[in-house]
């Protein structure tokens, strides 16, 4: 007989991770709009005011400028905040202190001061249309100075998580509506989650799937998207490796690099905005990296540069998917 | 007449040093030294001056674009300082953040160049100060062009409603660059926006050391004591442009000439320490002339001093790099 495997939410991953650093790190705690009493919008942090306290685990006001510089302050005093950003879309009220303090501070302060802050947030397409659905991964790793990280397996969720805990440098950490409500045994590979403490390292991108036909890169919940893609075209003759990058920012360049060496093709799929962001990052790198003669063919699929629409028919037609990835590989047969 | 000589002479000295520390970056602007922006705080040494005596190593201050005084009142290393801002290598920062965004762990000192931006970070270490149980105070210096910003509102609230160990000066100079705050503001004052927030609030000449140093003690008791956020607002009057090549159209030549001859704080704490008996003007001259020449050597050695390598432009962007 074999042990049964731990399903859980990918929510709970997290909130797993969040309390296992809590536990270890007195000087890790958490702020944010409902995640203390209610546990968290997705229930991310379900039980863990009960657990550490109301000062450990902090409702805030609807005042994203005020408690996002309040973690790089509490940072600077020695401790690991955790500052929860409720969608990604709300970035924009306290931009400010993830750009100019967070980012800065460490580079700015030469090398004096640190900031092991911790921003989550969740993006991601979840049929709440233009201002509830955005990525924005691509905007935070355009501006420099934060490891950006956007997980996509059950186990990666929590081992990365830890390790933006630990992390002394700051984090922004965009968990996937998508995803958050789903089990882990949902998920293509990788959806185990163990009970103890672990860390993914950042920069680490994995090949999530052998080919040798196409490259196909991609991050967060579209992983999930493109393996499936793969498994259903796979009766087409096409042989397609799947790469997970996980952190944009380090973004492990050789090894995408690697595997476009061999399949001379690569397609980046991204549910983030299409222009100036990771989809033409990586075709720039790869191509620095290998010369243009390496690659036969190159191809974006990404979020059409547009507000998200609330139609459905609408938001199909633009959000990529299972259906949209196949439809993209196809064209480059 | 002064309740105490020795603490007003006390007083000058520092302001004295303050006043030439600025007038040492000045001559780093023209040398292109300080290639880009400066902003000084002459004429506003009574605030900084007023508040150091409060200010404990565990307590931090978060400042802002105009911070060199506030740096110097928690007790930075004035050549560290002074090599910062002149962008050199053995600076506070190793010439990467520049005068507006020196770095002093050692002594709880950071600044932003944001206006508003100091207060949050200021939250965040009153919120860790409630947390350990410590009277250690965070200060957050801001001008009154951050007063109308959200950030205030929110900060305000914040450490009102959780009685954080937060006080916030305002260094009211009427002018957010150009544009004078009683042309842009609903209330006449900003101390009596305390009240909305239930906090400690009030006024103070910002031009007279002994009362800013006596309304800073009342904050401080205040603060220091549970009592929650204070807000208190020291008028003063700044006598260079916003920065070193502002034309400052938007004062007359009258006013800026009648600012510099009626509300010098060292020209009134001078008169007062003369009218006390406290000092003669050969005594007066004597200290101006040491605080003169002290700066000069500073300024001399900062000079002298290497730029930054173009070999490390990456070095500090992440941990280990």
């Amino acid at each position: 007989m074999t042990e049964p495997v731990r399903n859980v939410r990918f929510s709970q991953a997290i909130g797993e991770a969040i309390a296992g650093e809590m536990e270890a790190d007195d000087r890790v705690l958490l702020l944010g709009e409902d995640v203390g009493r209610s546990g968290g919008v997705f229930g991310v942090t379900r039980g863990l005011q009960e657990r550490f306290g109301e000062q450990r685990v902090r409702d805030t006001p609807i005042s994203e400028m005020a408690f996002t510089g309040m973690g790089v302050g509490l940072a600077m005093a020695g401790y690991r905040p955790i500052v929860e950003i409720m969608f990604v879309d709300f970035v924009g009220v306290c931009l400010e202190q993830v750009m100019n303090a967070m980012s800065k501070i460490p580079y700015m302060s030469g090398g004096n001061t640190r900031v092991p802050m911790v921003l989550r947030t969740a993006g991601g397409c979840i049929g709440s249309a233009a201002q509830h659905s955005q990525c924005l991964w691509g905007t935070f790793a355009h501006l420099p100075g934060m490891i950006v990280v956007c997980p996509s397996s059950p186990y990666d969720y929590k081992g990365l998580m830890a390790a933006a805990i630990q992390s002394d440098d700051p984090v922004i950490y965009i968990e996937n509506k998508r995803q958050l409500n789903k089990m882990s045994n949902t998920h293509p590979v990788d959806a185990v989650v163990p009970e103890g403490r672990y860390t993914v390292p950042f920069g680490k991108a994995k090949v999530v799937r052998q080919g040798s036909d196409l490259t196909l890169v991609t991050i967060s919940a579209s992983v999930g998207d493109a393996l499936r893609a793969a498994r259903l075209l796979e009766p087409e003759g096409v042989s397609i490796e799947v790469i997970d990058l996980r952190t944009l920012v380090p973004l492990d360049t050789e090894t995408v690099a690697a595997s476009v060496a061999k399949t001379g093709r690569l397609l980046v799929v991204d549910e983030d905005f299409h222009s100036f962001g990771m989809s033409g990052e990586v075709v720039a790198r790869v191509v620095e990296a290998l010369g243009p003669q390496a690659l036969r063919q190159v191809a974006r699929h990404a979020m059409p540069d547009i507000p998200l629409p609330a139609a459905r028919t609408l938001e199909e037609a633009a959000v990529p998917s299972e259906a949209s990835i196949i439809e993209a590989v196809r064209k480059m047969k | 007449m002064t309740a105490n000589k020795h603490a007003l002479i006390d007083h000058f000295r520092m302001m004295l040093d303050m006043r030439h520390f600025e007038e040492a970056c000045l001559e780093g602007v023209p040398t292109r030294e300080i290639h880009g922006e400066l902003h000084t705080g002459i004429g506003q040494e009574a605030v900084a001056a007023g508040l150091a005596p409060w200010l404990r190593r565990e307590d931090a201050l978060v400042s802002t674009h105009r911070n060199h005084l506030h740096a110097l009142a928690k007790g930075v290393d004035r050549e560290k300082l002074l090599a910062e801002i002149f962008e050199r290598e053995n600076g506070l920062c190793g010439g990467r953040g520049g005068h507006m965004h020196p770095f002093d762990p050692a002594t709880r000192f950071s600044a932003t160049g944001i206006v508003g931006s100091s207060i949050p970070v200021a939250l965040g270490f009153a919120y860790g100060f409630k947390m350990e149980g410590v009277s250690d105070v965070a200060v957050a210096v801001i001008g009154d062009g951050a007063t109308n910003t959200g950030a205030f509102h929110e900060c305000l609230n914040m450490a009102a409603a959780w009685n954080l160990p937060l006080l916030v000066i305002v260094e009211n100079n009427s002018y957010a660059i150009s544009v004078r705050f009683s042309d842009v503001s609903a209330t006449p004052t900003i101390a009596e926006r305390a009240a909305a927030y239930r906090a400690w609030g009030r006024c103070v000449d910002g031009t007279d050391v002994e009362e800013v140093w006596k309304a800073c003690g009342e904050a401080f008791d205040h603060v220091r004591g549970g009592g929650g956020p204070a807000l208190l607002e020291a008028s003063c009057f700044r006598f260079q442009g916003h920065y070193e090549g502002d034309h400052d159209t938007y004062r007359s030549r009258a006013e800026r000439k009648r600012i510099r001859a009626e509300h010098d704080p060292l020209t009134l704490t001078e008169q007062r320490l003369l009218d006390a008996g406290a000092a003669t003007q050969e005594e007066l001259k004597r200290m101006r002339e040491a605080s003169r020449s002290e700066t000069a050597a500073l300024l001399a050695t900062v000079r002298a001093a290497p730029m930054p390598d173009a070999s490390g432009l990456h070095r500090y962007s992440f941990v280990g790099v």
